[in-house]
C-alpha cells in the first residue's frame, strides 16, 4: 500500500508530463536514436570504418540511405556508431558532473561552512564560458575518451552545483532536517534520506537540460578536432570531416548537424517538460 | 529527583552587520538556571523573540550553549545519538516536521531501529503499539504526512518522539499551530502519556491558558532570561514580577468588555542588540525605580520567586475581573437566539 502511495504521486507527475505533447515527442526521439545507436552493429550491415574508395561520397539512395562519405564508409553507419559516442560521452559525463556537482552543492547547504569556500571555488568555474572551459581541458589532458568525458562532466558540474546548493538551502530550513538530528541520525542518512530525497527534483531538471549542454560540447570538441581522433566516428568530427565536401557533398555535414540539433533539442524540451510538470511544491 | 539541570546557560548569535557595520553580539539566552524533575512538565512562557525555543533546541542537542552547564541525571549531558536517547523534541509546525517522503511507520520506527531499541523485524509491531499510544489508528502506518491532518501529524511526530523512549520530551510550541480543539486533545494526550510513562515535558509555549491546565511548575521569560519562576498554581495565583502579571493579564476574555481593567504594557520590547542596563523589563515597566537600572535583580532557583527589585514592595496582586458565569450565559443566549433568527429554516435553503 505505501508503495501505491508513492505510485499514485508519481503517476501524477507522469500524467502531467504525457498531457505535453511536445514532451512525448522528445521523449519518444530521444528512446529511439539511443536505442538504435546501441543496436548499431545489428541494425547495418556495413562496417563503420571499412573504405571504399570507389564509392565516395555518393548522394543518399541506392543501397546507402544517406550516401556515403569521403572515404566510401556508409553515412548512415558512421552516424549510428557516432551517436554511440557522443551519447555516451554525454551521459557519462552528465552523469560523473551531476554526481560531482550535486554533491558539491548539498555539502555546501548542509555544512555552512563549508559554503562561502565551496561556492567561490564554482564561482571560478563559473565564470569561463563552457565552450572554453571543456576546449582548455581537452587540450590540456589530451584527445581521448577519458579526458573527453573528464572535461564535459566539468563542464556542467558547476550549474549543477549551483542548483543543488540552492535545492538544499531551502530543505535545510525545513523542520524535518532538525528532527532528523533530534533523533540521533548519521549525517550520511540525513543527507540522503533526507536533504537529498526531498531536493532532487529541481537538481534533476537541471540535470536534463544539461545533459543537451553536454552532447553540444562533446560535438564541438570533436568538430574542432580537439575530441577523438580520426577514425572514430563521433558526430562532431563526422560533420567536421564533412565540412570540406559542403558543396560537393552537402548531405554529410547536414546529416550529422541534424542529429545533434536533434538530440539536443530533445533533451532541451524533455527538461523544460519536466520542469514544468513536476517543479511543483512537493507533496 | 532532578533530572535535567541548566546552570548559567548563555547563548550569543554573532551578527554580520553589513559590509562595514563590524560584528554585533545577540545574547538570546543569559544566563539561565532551571531544574526539571522526573515526571514533571515545566512550561517556559514568554513572548515572541524571548529565547524560549532557543532555550529548547538547546535542551534537545540541536544547538549548543556559548556557556554554561547542562547535567542529565546528575552527569554533563552527551552529545548526537546519546543525547537523542534521552531527550526528544516536537516541533510546533506538524506541516513541516515529517520528513514527506517517509511513510509514518517509516516515520516512527526510524528512531527506534536506528537506536536498538527494536529489531527490524519486530518494528511494525513496535510501531503499532506507539501509534496507540498516541491514539492514532494502526492502518494509518501506511500513509504519507500529506495524507493527514494537523492534529494526526502531530501526533506521528509525538510517536517519533517516543519511540527513542526519551526521559524528557521539548515541546516547542508543539499545540500552537493547531485548531483549538485539537489543541485540547493534544494537550490531554501529553498528560496521559506521561502518567503512563512518567516521562518529563518542557512545554515551550507563548500562549498561557493551556499552560495553566497542564503544568506543574512555569518559568516566565523576558529577553532571555527568566524573570519569574514557581509552582503554576501559586504563579497563576499570585504572580509576583510586573511581566507576568501583564501577560496573564493580557490573556483573551471570551466576552470582550466584562473583563474588567486590563493591565498594559507600555512602549515596545527593546531591540535584543540594545538592552536596557539593569533589569531589562524597566523600560517597560510601571514600577522602574533608578535602582532597577543600577543592577540586574537575582532570582531564587526554589520555591516561587522574582527576579525584580520590588517584589515586596509592589502592590497586592488583584486578578482581573473573568466574565461572570451568568453574564456568559445570558451572552450566549442572545448571541443564540440572534442566529436562529438569521438563519433561514433548512427547508427553504434545500429549495
Amino acid at each position: 500500500m505505501s508503495d501505491a502511495t508513492a505510485f499514485a504521486a508519481r503517476g501524477r507527475t507522469w500524467r502531467r508530463l504525457r498531457r505535453n505533447p511536445m514532451m512525448t515527442l522528445a521523449l519518444g526521439v530521444l528512446m529511439l536514436i539511443t536505442l538504435a545507436a546501441i543496436l548499431a552493429p545489428v541494425l547495418t550491415p556495413f562496417d563503420p570504418y571499412e573504405t571504399n574508395i570507389r564509392a565516395r561520397l555518393k548522394p543518399p539512395g541506392d543501397g546507402h540511405i544517406l550516401g556515403t562519405d569521403s572515404q566510401g564508409r556508409d553515412l548512415l553507419t558512421r552516424l549510428l556508431y557516432g551517436a554511440r559516442t557522443t551519447l555516451l560521452i554525454g551521459f557519462v559525463g552528465t552523469g560523473f558532473g551531476a554526481l560531482l556537482g550535486g554533491t558539491i552543492g548539498l555539502c555546501a547547504a548542509f555544512y555552512r561552512r563549508l559554503d562561502s569556500v565551496l561556492m567561490r571555488i564554482i564561482d571560478v568555474f563559473l565564470s569561463f564560458p563552457s565552450i572554453l572551459f571543456g576546449l582548455s581541458l581537452a587540450a590540456m589532458l589530451g584527445p581521448g575518451l577519458d579526458s573527453l568525458i573528464f572535461a564535459v562532466g566539468l563542464s556542467v558540474m558547476p550549474g549543477i552545483a549551483r542548483i543543488s546548493r540552492g535545492a538544499a538551502l531551502s530543505i535545510m530550513a525545513q523542520d524535518y532536517m532538525d528532527s532528523g538530528r533530534a533523533i540521533g541520525l548519521p549525517v550520511q542518512r540525513l543527507l540522503s534520506g533526507y536533504l537529498l530525497a526531498n531536493a532532487y527534483p529541481p537538481i534533476l531538471t537541471y540535470t536534463t537540460l544539461a545533459f543537451g549542454d553536454a552532447v553540444l560540447l562533446a560535438a564541438t570538441l570533436g568538430f574542432l578536432g580537439l575530441g577523438l581522433q580520426p577514425p572514430t566516428a563521433e558526430l562532431g568530427s563526422i560533420a567536421a570531416e564533412g565540412r570540406s565536401f559542403l558543396f560537393l557533398a552537402p548531405h554529410v555535414s547536414t546529416a550529422a548537424s541534424v542529429l545533434i540539433f536533434v538530440i539536443v533539442l530533445s533533451f532541451n524540451l524533455l527538461g523544460d517538460a519536466l520542469r514544468d510538470a513536476g517543479d511543483r511544491r512537493s507533496v | 529527583m532532578t533530572l535535567l539541570t541548566l546552570t548559567q546557560i548563555t547563548r550569543d548569535f554573532h551578527l554580520r552587520g553589513g559590509l562595514f557595520g563590524g560584528r554585533r553580539v545577540l545574547r538570546a539566552l543569559d544566563g539561565i538556571d532551571l531544574e526539571i524533575a522526573r515526571g514533571e512538565t515545566l512550561s517556559l512562557v514568554g513572548e515572541s523573540g524571548c529565547g524560549k525555543s532557543t532555550l529548547g533546541r538547546i535542551v534537545a542537542g540541536l544547538q549548543s550553549p556559548s556557556s554554561g552547564e547542562i547535567l542529565i541525571n546528575g552527569k554533563p549531558a552527551l552529545r548526537g545519538k546519546a543525547r537523542a536517547r534521552q531527550i526528544q523534541i516536537v516541533f510546533q509546525d506538524p506541516f513541516g516536521s515529517l520528513n514527506p517522503k517517509m511513510s509514518v511507520g517509516a516515520l516512527i520506527a526510524e528512531p527506534a531501529t536506528l537506536h536498538g531499541l527494536v529489531s527490524r523485524r519486530d518494528a511494525p509491531q513496535r510501531v503499532q503499539e506507539l501509534m496507540r499510544l498516541v491514539g492514532l489508528r494502526g492502518a494509518l502506518a501506511e500513509r504519507f504526512p500529506h495524507e493527514l491532518s494537523g492534529g494526526q501529524r502531530q501526533r506521528v511526530a509525538l510517536a517519533r518522539a517516543l519511540a527513542t523512549e526519551p526521559e524528557l520530551i521539548v515541546c516547542d510550541e508543539a499545540v500552537s499551530a493547531l485548531d483549538v480543539s485539537v489543541q485540547a486533545q493534544i494537550a490531554n494526550l501529553l498528560q496521559d502519556i506521561q502518567k503512563k510513562t512518567g516521562i518529563s515535558l518542557l512545554f515551550i509555549s507563548h500562549g498561557l491558558s493551556l499552560v495553566r491546565h497542564i503544568s506543574h511548575r512555569v518559568a516566565v521569560m523576558y529577553l532571555g532570561r527568566i524573570v519569574e519562576q514557581g509552582e503554576a498554581e501559586q504563579v497563576f495565583a499570585n504572580p509576583l514580577h510586573p511581566y507576568t502579571r501583564a501577560l496573564i493579564s493580557a490573556t483573551p476574555e471570551p466576552l470582550p468588555g466584562t473583563g474588567g481593567n486590563r493591565l498594559e504594557l507600555e512602549g515596545e520590547i527593546p531591540s535584543p542588540l540594545a538592552l536596557p542596563s539593569g533589569c531589562t523589563f524597566r523600560s517597560r515597566c510601571p514600577h522602574a525605580t533608578e535602582r532597577c537600572a543600577a543592577a540586574q535583580p537575582p532570582l531564587e532557583t526554589t520555591g516561587h520567586a522574582a527576579a525584580c527589585w520590588h517584589v515586596d514592595s509592589l502592590p497586592e496582586y488583584a486578578p482581573r475581573q473573568t466574565t461572570p458565569p451568568e453574564r456568559m450565559r445570558a451572552a450566549l443566549d442572545l448571541y443564540r437566539s440572534a442566529a436562529a433568527r438569521r438563519t433561514p429554516p433548512l427547508e427553504e435553503t434545500i429549495n
